[in-house]
């Protein structure tokens, strides 16, 4: 159903006749999601909001006209898109500034467009670093902080990006504008939980609410300190970019295990230890399509069988020091860990990849080559508990798995999740990446099938494997496992958007 | 493994359809408008694509030109104005297709190309600005309209040519008869370095690349021919260009009508390989702080096209296995080691250099049907120059010096254009 006249008319008053439009050809560029997967709805007319007054402005109109509003800014996952049709899109990538970037108190206040390259070289200027969210360079720094999970490649020695949300600006759904935490009092973005108001879970919670609780304008994030160079040492050309920081600080090493228990136990010991800035059980066909520059070459590697031998079930760490005779220290420490736990080191040939190319533990500029083989792709699982839960979820994923690999539905790749602790071992994260071929005819119902059976079997095992859902049917099938939390949240988006109109299917 | 067969064709002839894998495969990453994380150096200047800069519209991008030409294909959109403008206000500067490539297996750019030519197969395209050239073309054999008879009218007396050498110094329009003080630094140059080289005189005519860049295929495949007959008519074994434009297009589009039977050099590549054996030297300094722009058909655009054909299978797999064009073995060292080789001059790099240069905003048919666009991209690409605190901006492209002269001229701040031919003169 397309706009009114009348309603589109009074939203280009707001944002100006340039940054608005209904022209199919323009929409044509926000309505195609995955590839080979289902079209989301078209949009009605998509907008480009350069305020947060304008974008108050554009939530009370369609709270007026109860016209369902989404926000978003780079579309990468389907969850970026309209539920339902009639929506208006609001395309945040006009507020695009870094606002602050506090050196003292460790702060960067940012708008919704800044995105992950920029954030990151802008902090390494000064000496600053935030856990960047893996989704590659291009992604929303603020999407991924207020919006979505935000697990990243450091979180040992960090944490997940909701750990560090220290300030929201935030339109409510109804179109009031809401400063949380010590923002309300006019007393800095230093802290989300106050003094003042601290309503963040209500936006973040685990995982944000897609867009269905009204739109986030500016954020301000904590920052750590950063040990590497103020600029990215970068050689070669694309795509072969190598970028080596200095050994005497910084150093890959990468070892494989004849079992997860083993994999585990090493990781709660360094975290115990306090050592390493990553540590990663990681994806092993995602590693060879991150390590190779074409779809051939990723065959050609895969087929050697290099990466089932020596990453099946590793561990990588990076340790990060401030000098030398740190480094020594957590080596050592490392390497005895490594010892007792039955781990050894893989071959030279796989380690030199990380070794010339340590922007995997990053800002992670290559991750979008997971897509390489056609585009279909999907997370899977993306859950946190205890480190120990998550292998636990892990060795049950081939129950489930192995039917899909023998039907040759998805890539033979039973070991290609990733579990990356948080916080020293305080908790980790589980996802597993499943990969399909997008030509085949039945493509389409590849991804919902696979997930279906990956939550059957959290239902059956007791396992927090999977992230609380937000479609309402697996939310249904799986919500008792998460104190039906989706009933919550429901009642929660009821009482703040009681037109139902940010996106609100 | 093989579960699906696909065939994608890479020749001129290939119509929109055959790029159907790569309009499908897209996953709105966003590498196709940002510059590639290894080489983001801050907040500013980390954008590549000129139309997404500009327009802010997902539409205006390399991914949003996909969509649209996936919905043209399937029915889904109906050509309006406002489409046809949108398809080319594209520079086809084939930045979104670099940086795809550093991760995907895509043709961004030869779908874009295949767009424009499906718009004028359907009668919608191009602009009536670029019919125009193509008129001029026909009837003239330059793009200006300017009388052929006048193409040669650069070569002063003091120009030594060498009939009947198998090299040829291929001039293109714009030396020919608008920038003609690159023709003749760059006979001066080759004369310097005892070159000798001939001139196709009345047989050169337009390389085609306007045309073939706007879609019209098939009056930029009649120059392709004609050129071609003029290289053998005249015994030419290699051809050096002082123009990205034609340099390109002899690479880049002349292998896809036909096979290319020469050698094809760049005046900077002749010039490195004359300082390396000595045969040229710098004896001028010159006080200047240089900062070198890489013109999209010289750099990421250059090199040369090798036809593809067969399957993609379950996967991605190609069948044969396809030489990708990534934009990383473009003439990018030569012009580089020339300038910084000349004493006096200190050479500066911009953020976005190399395969990830941000366009002049001249290119695709962009200066001439949408004039006001082309200037804001130059300002935003001389914006950053002088963020390297540089005196001047050198380049290798007569339609980027064009181009950045339509807003230097208007700024008047001191910052100038100097073509690469013009600074190595004066070093001689």
């Amino acid at each position: 159903m397309p706009l009114p006249r009348p309603i589109y008319e009074e939203l280009e008053r707001v944002v100006g006749v340039e940054n608005i439009s209904d022209r199919p050809y323009i929409l044509a560029g926000i309505r195609a999601a995955m590839p080979g997967g289902p079209k989301p709805p078209s949009p009605e007319a998509v907008l480009l909001p350069g305020s947060t007054e304008e974008v108050r402005q554009i939530v009370r109109i369609c709270n007026r006209y109860h016209v369902p509003y989404i926000a978003t800014v780079s579309s990468l996952i389907q969850f970026a898109y309209p539920s339902g049709p009639g929506t208006v899109m609001l395309q945040m990538k006009r507020m695009n500034q870094i606002e602050e970037i506090n050196v003292e108190d460790r702060y960067a206040v940012i708008q919704p467009g800044v995105r992950q390259g920029q954030l990151f070289t802008e902090l390494m200027k000064v000496g600053l670093t935030y856990p960047v969210a893996a989704v590659g360079p291009a992604g929303s720094v603020l999407a991924n902080f207020a919006c979505s999970s935000g697990d990243n490649h450091g979180q040992h020695g960090a944490s997940r990006t909701n750990r560090y949300l220290a300030g929201i600006e935030w339109i409510e759904p109804t179109g009031e504008v809401v400063r949380l935490g010590s923002l309300a009092n006019d007393d800095g973005w230093f802290c989300a939980d106050g003094p003042g108001p601290s309503l963040r879970g209500l936006i973040k919670g685990f995982a944000g609410q897609w867009g269905g609780m009204g739109v986030v304008t500016r954020i301000a994030i904590s920052l750590n300190a950063w040990r590497g160079p103020r600029a990215f040492p970068t050689e070669g050309r694309s795509p072969a970019y190598q970028i080596r920081l200095d050994k005497k600080c910084h150093k890959v090493l990468i070892f494989k295990f004849p079992t997860l228990d083993q994999v585990r136990d090493a990781m709660l010991e360094i975290g115990k230890a306090e050592i390493g800035q990553a540590v990663l059980k990681y994806f092993y066909a995602t590693a060879a399509l991150l390590a190779t520059e074409s779809a051939n070459e990723f065959w050609e590697l895969w087929n050697s069988g290099l990466f089932q031998k020596e990453l099946s079930l590793p561990l990588y760490v990076f340790l990060s020091t401030w000098s030398p005779e740190e480094m020594e220290y957590e080596e050592r420490v490392l390497r005895d860990i490594i010892a007792e736990t039955g781990g050894e080191a893989v071959d030279e040939q796989v380690l030199r990849i990380y070794e010339d190319n340590m922007d995997f533990f990053m800002l992670v500029g290559f991750l979008q080559r997971v897509l390489r083989l056609g585009g279909g792709w999907a997370p899977c699982k993306l859950s946190a508990d205890s480190v120990t839960h998550m292998f636990e979820v892990a060795k049950a994923i081939p129950d489930f798995m192995t039917e899909f690999i023998e039907q040759g539905k998805i890539l033979n790749a039973p070991n290609n999740f990733q579990i990356i602790p948080l916080e020293y071992g305080h908790s980790a994260h589980i996802e597993l990446l499943f990969l399909w071929d997008r030509t085949r005819p039945d493509a389409k119902q590849i991804p919902m099938e696979f997930m279906r059976a990956s939550i059957e079997a959290d239902i059956k095992n007791g396992h927090h494997g999977t992230m609380p859902p937000g479609i309402p049917a697996a939310a249904g099938a799986l919500g008792h496992l998460y104190s039906n939390s989706q009933r919550w949240a429901q009642a929660i988006k009821n009482a703040f958007d009681p037109q139902g109109v940010s996106n609100p299917h | 493994m093989l579960l699906t067969k696909k065939v994608l064709m890479g020749k001129l002839e290939d119509k929109l359809e055959n790029y159907r894998y790569t309009m499908e495969s897209c996953n709105h990453c966003g590498q196709c408008k940002w510059l590639l994380g290894p080489k983001t150096k801050g907040w500013d200047f980390a954008e590549i694509c000129p139309i997404h800069m500009k327009f802010n519209f997902d539409a205006y991008s390399g991914q949003g030109l996909l969509n649209i030409a996936q919905e043209l294909l399937d029915g889904q959109l109906k050509y309006e104005a406002g489409l046809i403008d949108l398809i080319y206000s594209c520079t086809t500067c084939g930045a979104c297709d670099i940086n795809c490539k550093s991760i995907r297996d895509m043709e961004v750019l030869d779908t874009i190309l295949a767009l424009r030519a499906k718009c004028v197969e359907d009668n919608q395209g191009p602009k009536p600005v670029h019919m125009k050239i193509a008129e001029s073309v026909e009837q003239t054999h330059n793009i200006y309209g300017q009388a052929h008879e006048r193409r040669s009218a650069w070569i002063s007396r003091e120009v030594q040519l060498t009939d009947g050498s198998p090299v040829a110094y291929f001039t293109g329009c714009a030396a020919s008869y608008e920038s003609s003080d690159i023709a003749r630094n760059t006979a001066k140059i080759l004369n310097a370095g005892g070159i000798e080289f001939s001139h196709l005189g009345g047989d050169e005519h337009c390389c085609g690349c306007p045309l073939w860049r706007t879609g019209q295929v098939k009056a930029a495949t009649k120059q392709v021919e004609h050129n071609l007959d003029a290289f053998k008519k005249h015994g030419v074994k290699t051809i050096i260009t002082s123009c990205a434009e034609c340099y390109g297009s002899l690479r880049g589009f002349y292998p896809r009508v036909a096979k290319l039977e020469v050698e094809v050099f760049h005046i900077s590549e002749v010039v490195q390989k004359l300082l390396a054996e000595g045969r040229l030297k710098f004896t001028r300094p010159l006080d200047m702080k240089i900062t070198y722009h890489d013109p999209c058909l010289l750099g990421r655009l250059s090199e040369p096209y090798v036809h593809w054909s067969g399957e993609i299978k379950a996967f991605g797999y190609h069948e044969p296995p396809k030489q990708w064009r990534r934009g990383n073995r473009g003439v990018y060292d030569a012009p580089r080691q020339v300038l910084a080789a000349i004493p006096g001059v200190e050479l500066i790099e911009m953020t976005r250099n190399e395969e990830n240069a941000l366009c002049c905003g001249g290119g695709g048919g962009v200066r001439e049907a949408f004039p006001e666009f082309a200037r804001w991209t130059a300002s935003e690409r001389l914006r950053e120059a002088r963020s390297t605190n540089a005196d001047t901006v050198v380049s290798c492209c007569p339609f980027c010096q064009s181009n950045f002269g339509d807003v230097l001229d208007a700024s008047g701040d001191g910052l100038k254009y100097r073509d690469f031919t013009q600074i190595v003169a004066d070093a001689l």
